[in-house]
């Protein structure tokens, strides 16, 4: 018995090693590294010229960086939802996801801290945040939480990998042999002994506890950004929960394109299996039943109302300029994936994936929409202004650096799997352990 | 059968006549209108003359501002030495030209002029041009308050050789500067001189807010007058409500209270939430000490 645990064990180990990039690694790294230069430079001539290279103007002063702040907010919600939440009652099948989900929270809130400076014109003066901060000011209040939710994020994905640098550090493999003295400054210590594993446990115990409460205030507070300022479309008392819903559906959409190329790429149909789609799936239907109640709700009731200062806002995103996006946020990001995943056949990994990335390009849309149709439309009329103030479509460096920011965030995922096992070594084969004793 | 023919008749004299007159108006309206262009003259007390240029063109029965169009204007006469500038219309089709400095002894010597603009044509758009004559007059404010009733003395005068004469007959806005456009004084939308050339209306708006002083700036404008263009005068007066100091709501502990003046509940609970959530982090670095100690 305790040799074939060893065996399973030894196997285990080889599997979730990191791999080298294959072809398809490299190119896709080498595609990520692209747009991150485009995206640089594009933010380099945003230092030179100032915010006047956007299309942002005095009416829409938050265009897609603020969408892409909020998504960013949004998806960084799966590691608590996916490594706390399900940790705290004890569900097991979520072992092979936790580190995963919580490399996306790691840096999805790294590049919601930094797409907010690229957002500021003169982003040599962040420190005067610090220095005369107000209280007050939501703004404050997300840059408290979002710093705090960073630290407890990263503590999250540091104490359950010390288990592992252990095995990484024994490991022979050409793959991970370079990575050794990094490995060796995060993890020498780990002996794997039985005060270490308790303190780490309780360790982990008290993350999980802590961070779900600061996950809801990041979001909440994220949402009270726009709930605070009296706009058509923002004045709402839903907005909490209506952000929170809609970043656990996003985050677990994340989750469940993150789970298929993962799969394919390390071969790691073993342990991420059809059941985690299934159960995956589920939880995707029901987040996104939930996002789609909240968002009747947001909508159907001001829309029955249709006060003077909310119509023109209404009007454009159901029948307006912004209708086919609106429509697509709705359909794609809730509806079309609750059509595929409710049934058995729509959970296998290839519809589960195709739901998954209509649930975080649908997200990605509802977040510009939630953003930027409100600063179009405010209480007192447009007057004597130029022309170009009247709408918005984000100009190239916009795109640029929006899009080198979503190559960023999945540009630190790429290269820590490349360093890191994406799958919990340790857990697996503690997990492997219990279930060979039953 | 007569009574069906007759009726028959109307209806299709009706139809025909619809489409006629539809068939004219879109005939009217498929026909390229041509750019126009227009010249405005503007004096006030506060600032040196200056002209406004506007290119328009009509479409669909409304006026639509044509930009992009290049117009030179000059004083008197077209030449090099009487041009007063050169600009290209806005998104809004309008251009402002301010008469130079180096114009001011031809300005003094004289009580009428003709300001004329021109345009080159570009691609579709012909040639322009627009002129218009103006006399040199103003507008003097005085404010009178007899017995208490607060009233406004608006004289017109027109420069005659080297006086100022008042001018009858010239119709007058008499308004307060208000934040988002200008309030009339009274009932009346505007006032004409009489033959001494004076409009005396009283001032109804007495409980309007001034700034922190009751300073009210009171305006006199002419619009678009034949011989005068538009004149303004503005006076500041002492009419208004003072704006009571509200700067204690800044200073006190609120919500939208200057920077260290945050509410004693809110400091309460975020530094609460910050120290408690902090705490736990220390709490769980030093874990990690803990657990280095016992590897070491």
């Amino acid at each position: 018995m305790e040799n074939s645990t060893s065996i399973t064990s030894e196997i285990i180990t080889n599997d979730l090693l990191p791999q080298k990039f294959g072809k398809l690694g490299m190119i896709w790294t080498g595609v990520l590294i692209a747009f991150c230069l485009v995206g640089a430079f594009a933010y380099y001539l945003q230092l030179k010229n100032c915010l006047s290279v956007t299309a942002m103007r005095d009416y829409v002063s938050w265009g897609i960086y603020i969408s892409n702040f909020v998504f960013f907010v949004a998806i960084s919600l799966v590691g608590s939802l996916i490594t706390a939440v399900f940790r705290l009652a004890n569900v097991k099948w979520s072992t092979p996801l936790t580190r995963i989900a919580e490399i996306i929270a790691v840096s999805a809130i790294l590049f919601a801290s930094l797409i907010i400076i690229v957002d500021m014109g003169r982003p040599e003066r962040l420190f005067n945040l610090f220095l005369y901060g107000r209280l007050k000011s939501p703004i404050m209040w997300d840059v408290i939480v979002i710093g705090t939710y960073l630290f407890l994020s990263l503590l999250l994905l540091y104490f359950p990998l010390l288990p592992d640098l252990k095995i990484l550090m024994g490991s022979r493999k050409g793959s991970t042999k370079k990575y050794n003295k990094l490995y060796h400054f995060l993890g020498s210590f780990w002996k794997g002994g039985r005060l270490q594993n308790m303190l780490n446990k309780r360790a982990v115990n008290v993350l999980c506890v802590t961070i779900i409460p600061v996950a809801f205030c990041i979001h909440t507070v994220t949402s009270w950004l726009f709930a605070t300022t009296y706009r058509p479309g923002w004045d709402s008392t839903n907005f909490g929960a209506y952000f929170i819903s809609g970043a656990f559906l996003v985050g677990a959409g994340g989750v469940l394109i993150a789970m298929y190329i993962f799969r394919k790429a390390y071969n790691l149909e073993k342990y991420i299996t059809e059941k985690h789609f299934d159960k995956m799936g589920r939880i995707v239907v029901l987040l996104a039943l939930l996002y789609l109640y909240f968002n009747v709700n947001e909508y159907l009731v001001p829309a029955f109302k249709m006060k003077k200062s909310e119509d023109a806002h209404l009007t454009q995103l159901f029948a307006g300029d912004y209708a086919p996006i609106f429509w697509f946020a709705i359909l794609a990001g809730m509806i079309i994936p609750i059509l595929i995943l409710i049934f058995k056949k729509g959970r296998k990994p290839l519809p589960a994936l195709i739901a998954g990335i209509l649930v975080v390009v649908g997200a990605w849309f509802k977040r510009y929409l939630i953003v930027t149709p409100t600063l179009l439309h405010p209480f007192l009329p447009m007057t004597d202004v130029p022309e170009n103030y009247k709408h918005y479509f984000p100009s190239w460096q916009e795109w640029a650096i929006a899009m080198g920011s979503l190559a960023g965030a999945l540009l630190i995922i790429t290269f820590f799997a490349r360093v890191f096992p994406i799958i919990p070594i340790q857990e697996t084969i503690n997990e492997q352990h219990e279930t060979t004793a039953k | 059968m007569k009574q069906l023919q007759n009726k028959l008749r109307i209806v299709i004299s009706t139809i025909i006549l619809i489409t006629g007159i539809k068939a004219i108006s879109f005939a009217q309206d498929s026909i390229v209108a041509p750019v126009l262009l227009d010249i405005k003259y503007f004096v006030s007390d506060r600032q040196a003359p200056y002209l406004i240029v506007k290119t328009k063109i009509k479409k669909e029965r409304k006026f639509l501002p044509v930009k992009d169009i290049t117009v030179v204007v000059f004083l008197n006469e077209k030449s090099n030495t009487s041009t007063l500038g050169k600009i290209i219309t806005n998104e809004k089709g309008e251009g402002k030209i301010i008469i130079p400095v180096s114009f001011k002894s031809t300005w003094d010597s004289s009580s009428e002029f003709t300001f004329k603009a021109t345009s080159e044509p570009v691609g579709k758009t012909e040639a322009l041009t627009a002129e218009v004559v103006i006399k040199k007059a103003k507008l003097v404010l005085d404010t009178l308050n007899e017995d208490g009733v607060r009233s406004i003395r608006i004289t017109s005068l027109e420069k005659n050789g080297s006086e100022w004469k008042p001018v009858k007959g010239v119709e007058v806005k008499i308004m307060v500067k208000r934040l988002l456009g200008d309030l009339p004084i009274g009932d009346e939308e505007s006032y004409t001189t009489d033959s001494s050339g004076q409009i005396i209306a009283q001032f109804k708006r007495d409980s309007l807010p001034g700034d922190i002083n009751g300073n009210l700036v009171l305006l006199a404008k002419t619009e678009d007058n034949d011989l005068y263009g538009n004149l303004l005068i503005e006076k500041n007066c002492k009419w208004g409500k003072p704006l009571q100091d509200n700067n204690d709501a800044f200073n006190s502990r609120t919500l939208w209270g200057a920077h260290f003046k945050t509410p004693f509940w809110l400091l309460g609970i975020a530094y609460s939430i910050i120290i408690g959530v902090w705490g736990i982090i220390i709490f769980l670095v030093v874990q990690i000490f803990k657990i280095k100690k016992l590897g070491a």
